[in-house]
């Protein structure tokens, strides 16, 4: 937003959260390291770190990418989505571990830069079964290098949200190079199937989420409102919003969020600034719209950020007529004041 | 034939990200607070947390430098 940059977005929630992911890493690590010594005894460290590694980055991930569609079919997963940002920094620094023990392990004692070794021990290309998948594994890590490095808000407004968020949607290509370097490494390297089996089933229970959820956003986005005066559209009755909340409304191929406050109802966009965060699921704090995704906040009768802010979104004119709300898809300029409906 | 296109892939970008560090160093200095006002009154942690970026972005930056001149 307008404010000072700082370097982590601490408070005390997001303080539990991570201490919460650290504990998790470190007890993960230690049982995948002491079931290993004992059952497979004649491992050696780097191979054990680099397994371990491998399968907790594997399992964040596919936690990282539940989390939209998750928030999507239930609230209760929003404070998952507000740290979101956290957990994948946390996983680039397991995969940088990962990465690293590998090439030190498989490239660094011959004679041959260890990067170029990467691309070059193993040549079929041209081969599906003997592909060689580190190399998928190496363009993985450069896809969240670059989602790690830029996981601040001074790279959200430079590079510009578009860009950002285009940067950042490359992380479904790095899971597929990830999926692709597990099967191919289990496949040239294992005989025991169970990583196959789990890696797909972790594939199936992620396009499963997303497709639920994205059907579900297409049902809301495809109701028709028929009803028309002057510009208005009829699109439900004033008890169906809630104090403090909204209902998101899609006319035109725009959503739109009418918020009940106070006895008014209010109409502003429904995406954020910040990161394109779906304002009508979030609620007013402190007479503010509070995006649910990060905490962006915007006064409800004009759209605007509360100073020293500086972001705002378009307004619209929203009106109760017998218990009914009738809202103008026409948006007002961002930040344009609109003085709410009376519900009384 | 394949050792040498990736020598040259690995050096040119051992080259980009030199050119990085040295930006880097020039533009945390004199640069940074120009492009973004956000930046006035951050803290040095924030400006330490960004310098991967920086190395890696640098095009990006020098280009929003010149302009904010």
């Amino acid at each position: 937003m307008g404010a000072s940059y700082s370097a982590v977005g601490w408070n005390r929630q997001k303080k539990i959260y991570d201490w919460i992911i650290f504990s998790f890493c470190v007890v993960y690590l230690a049982t995948f390291i002491v079931l290993t010594a004992i059952f497979n005894p004649d491992y050696t460290f780097e191979t054990v770190l680099i397994r371990s590694t491998s399968t907790l980055a594997v399992l964040i991930l596919h936690v990282i990418l539940s989390i939209g569609p998750l928030t999507r079919l239930n609230k209760k997963f929003f404070p998952l989505l507000y740290n979101r940002r956290h957990l994948g920094v946390t996983m680039f620094c397991i995969i940088l571990v990962h990465g690293a023990f590998g090439i030190l392990q498989f490239h660094s004692l011959g004679n041959v830069n260890p990067f170029v070794s990467l691309f070059t021990s193993n040549t079929h290309y041209d081969s599906i079964a003997d592909f060689p998948f580190q190399a998928l594994g190496f363009f993985a890590l450069i896809i969240f290098f670059l989602m790690a490095i830029t996981s601040h808000d001074f790279w959200l407004h430079n590079l510009s949200p578009k860009i950002w968020k285009t940067l950042h949607m490359f992380v479904y290509l790095a899971y597929f190079l990830v999926v692709m370097h597990v099967m191919l490494g289990v496949i040239q390297y294992e005989t025991n199937p169970v990583f196959i089996i789990i890696m797909i089933i972790g594939a199936i229970t992620l396009i499963s989420l997303h497709l639920v959820a994205g059907l579900k956003e297409a049902r809301k986005d495809k109701i028709n409102y028929n009803l028309k005066e002057e510009g208005f559209v009829f699109v439900c009755g004033v008890t169906e919003i809630e104090e403090s909340r909204a209902k998101i409304f899609c006319i035109d191929k725009e959503r739109i969020a009418v918020y009940k406050h106070e006895d008014k109802l209010y109409a502003i966009h429904n995406v954020c600034k910040h990161q394109g965060g779906p304002l009508g699921e979030g609620k007013i704090i402190d007479g503010c719209i509070t995006c649910p995704w990060h905490g962006y906040q915007y006064l409800p009768q004009n759209g605007q950020s509360p100073p020293p802010f500086k972001e705002m979104v378009n307004t619209y004119d929203v009106k109760v007529k017998d218990n009914k709300v009738w809202l103008n898809p026409m948006p007002y300029a961002e930040g344009t004041e609109r003085p709410g409906a009376n519900i009384r | 034939m394949l050792i040498t296109f990736i020598s040259i892939i690995f050096i040119a970008t051992a080259i980009y990200l030199a050119a990085g560090i040295l930006f880097t160093i020039i533009f945390q200095a004199k640069g940074l607070s120009k492009i973004d006002e956000g930046v006035h009154g951050s803290s040095w942690a924030f400006k330490i947390i960004i310098i991967p970026g920086c190395i890696v972005f640098w095009p990006v930056l020098l280009r929003k430098w010149i302009r904010s001149k």
